[in-house]
């Protein structure tokens, strides 16, 4: 660069001093100069010319009159054009490559701004959710999937929770949403088909009916039996104590079947009303009374802090709490302490059951809801326990919008808190309407 | 797309005005829809208490009706929109009574579900109610999709749907006619079917509505009342 510079420079101020000298010789040095920058003029026009030629043809041949700077100047040109070119197509070629990677994936993926517009879909989102790719860009997405939970969940930027909504273009379809933060303000909604979990559970769910339904016409005929045979006076003796355990059993079978089938109507029933109102502490009471008087049992003690009432199916409330007080006792030695409370807390209200019994392994506490789950293989079947109990509690708290808690201290006890939340309690107990006396 | 040219003003409060109120529109729709899903799911089930649950959630779509005529003339009175904006709010307007009225028809199925439930069920469960009522759904959906992206050809394929709906119902009537001339028995839990696809065709009616008022949005023409099966689409 320097050398081609100079020549430049030299070139310039070369000719302006001969024609000055020429000019000088013959008396107009003047004119010389003038002459002089002429030529120059016209020598750096025409290579300009001739570049601007070459530039926009993009073709060195072009560049015929090229020389020194102008000819340095063109090959950079033309080798910075040469690499802005090679690196747009590799641009391209990886755009595309990231193109049909996201498209190959199966589940759709939506990229939103932080108003909730399309900023760009993969295909699956175009076939999950019936997105048009472009002419949906800019526009909110739950103006295309317009389920009101969809809205609200974009709405409450919630986003460790997962939503079902029925399929916009799959007839009985499902899909999963849900929306994770994805770059500056950014969020990422993705669509999940589900159809086919769906239609499985529900199968499950038809097929444990089903099965339960047909066990127990077979087994009231082997109860009768056996109860018809217990009190046979002609049994001979030997068959006393077998017949005593089948008919045990047999009670036991029925027990399972009556709760798996409890369960797959609470499974398949949808929220619970809110027209019933429950009085919890009264519930909590009779729940205590029941194992009044009897030995070996902890001593129950109600709290009630609140005379709040729940919104809610009243008879599944009472099931609800009989199963945790019965897990209770039976989990505690008579020597403990149960206490059932019922509390308004943290913008809702709260059912618990604290007792101070063996308390249960941390790593087991998540799989308690599990059906048939134990934490005792062994001593599973002496206590009564059908295995059934918490996921019956669990699905009646399903059903009333509420969830439950369970925190435990190996050796010291364990705490069950069903919280529900604040539109299914009612602070104030109603006042009766036919109070007769005048209130002012 | 074509909805920003409702998003182009001095003033931004202007902008976001409108686009809230569109998207007001499409989530009112989307309420409404599934109001309809789930007063069919409650006919074809049997479940007496899905179905009274779609007639007690209506005055959630009143209300939103209500909120969105509040806001539209509030628009009116202070923004004195013109062109495209007037446009927009005069077919809002309509659309959310449609809309409104869509939601009554929901809740009269809902309603009708829950009788329908206590009495014996045909053999095929109501397989033709069913098939109205996707079509219908369909239509509804096609139309909330033409409103939010302002297309024309989508608008269209509704209207010429509505045709089909109405052969359907005709077909459902006849059907239910001989069912009550063969067993009069029967006449009390058919009339029931009747007014559901009675409703059913109604809405398919409002959907039908709601793609004139996104062609009059967007091309500035009423095209209630005309035979538009050869129309617009050529120009």
């Amino acid at each position: 660069m320097p050398g081609s510079s100079r020549r430049l420079i030299l070139g310039v101020v070369g000719i302006l001093v001969a024609g000055g000298l020429i000019g000088w010789v013959y008396g107009h040095a003047a004119w010389g100069l003038l002459v002089a920058a002429l030529v120059i003029l016209l020598w750096q026009t025409r290579q300009l010319l001739s570049f601007n030629k070459a530039v926009q043809t993009r073709d060195f041949e072009q560049f015929r009159y090229g020389e020194g700077i102008w000819q340095q100047m063109f090959s950079r040109y033309n080798y910075e054009h040469e690499r802005a070119l090679r690196a747009k197509r590799e641009y391209r070629r990886l755009l595309k490559e990231i193109r049909r990677s996201t498209d190959a994936m199966p589940d759709g993926a939506v990229i939103l701004d932080e108003d909730n517009q399309i900023i760009m879909c993969n295909k699956a989102a175009k076939r999950l959710g019936g997105l048009k790719r472009k002419k949906d860009r800019g526009q909110r997405v739950d103006n295309i999937l317009r389920d009101p939970k969809l809205t609200e969940l974009l709405r409450s930027n919630a986003f460790a929770q997962e939503i079902e909504i029925p399929s916009p273009v799959k007839e009985e379809g499902w899909l999963n949403c849900r929306v994770v933060p994805y770059g500056a303000n950014q969020k990422l909604l993705i669509l999940r088909d589900i159809t086919e979990q769906i239609r499985l559970t529900k199968m499950r769910r038809d097929f444990v009916a089903n099965a339960s339904h047909e066990l127990r016409s077979p087994l009231t005929v082997i109860s009768g039996y056996l109860d018809s045979l217990s009190e046979d006076v002609n049994l001979e003796k030997d068959w006393g104590q077998p017949v005593r355990q089948m008919q045990q059993q047999a009670r036991r079978m029925n027990t399972v079947v009556a709760e798996l089938l409890e369960l797959s109507r609470l499974e398949s029933a949808g929220q619970a009303s809110k027209d019933e109102v429950v009085d919890v502490s009264g519930l909590l009471a009779a729940a205590r009374k029941s194992y009044l008087g009897q030995d070996d049992v902890a001593e129950i003690e109600v709290v009630t802090e609140s005379s709040a009432q729940l919104l809610a199916a009243g008879n599944e409330v009472e099931s609800l709490i009989s199963n945790l007080l019965s897990n209770a006792v039976r989990h505690t030695p008579a020597d403990g302490r149960i206490t059932l409370a019922w509390r308004v807390a943290n913008g809702g209200a709260e059912i618990s059951v604290t007792d101070t019994g063996e308390g249960i392994p941390p790593d087991q506490v998540p799989r308690l809801t599990e059906r048939f789950y134990r934490v005792h293989r062994g001593r599973a079947r002496e206590d009564g326990g059908v295995g059934l109990g918490l996921a019956i509690v669990k699905h009646t708290l399903n059903r009333h919008d509420a969830e439950l808690r369970i925190t435990s201290d190996l050796g010291k006890g364990s705490e069950f808190c069903c919280r529900f939340p604040a539109e299914r309690v009612v602070l104030e107990p109603p006042v009766p309407i036919l109070s007769g006396g005048k209130r002012g | 797309m074509e909805a920003s040219n409702f998003t182009d003003h001095i003033s931004r409060r202007f902008n976001k005005d409108i686009e809230d109120l569109r998207n007001s529109v499409l989530s009112m729709g989307g309420l409404v829809e599934t109001q309809l899903s789930k007063a069919i799911a409650a006919i074809v089930s049997g479940d007496s208490e899905l179905g009274l649950k779609v007639a007690n959630d209506d005055y959630k779509v009143n209300n939103l009706e209500v909120d969105i005529d509040e806001e539209c003339s509030r628009i009116l009175a202070t923004r004195a929109p013109a062109a495209g904006d007037l446009r927009l709010i005069v077919a809002i307007i309509k659309t959310i009574t449609d809309l409104e009225r869509i939601g009554d028809e929901a809740e009269k199925i809902g309603f009708l579900a829950s009788k329908l439930a206590g009495m014996d069920r045909p053999a095929d469960s109501y397989r033709e109610l069913k098939n109205l009522g996707s079509h219908v759904s369909h239509m509804l959906r096609d139309a909330m999709n033409a409103f939010a992206r302002m297309d024309v050809s989508e608008a269209l394929e509704v209207v010429r749907e509505d045709e089909l709906v109405d052969d359907e119902y005709d077909a459902i009537t006849r059907q239910c006619i001989t069912f009550m001339m063969e067993d009069p028995r029967s006449i009390k839990r058919v009339m029931n079917v009747t007014w559901a696809a009675r409703s059913l065709e109604r809405i398919g009616d409002h959907a039908k509505n709601i793609c004139e008022y996104v062609i009059y949005m967007v091309e500035g023409r009423d095209v209630r009342h005309t035979d538009i099966s050869e129309d617009i689409v050529g120009e």
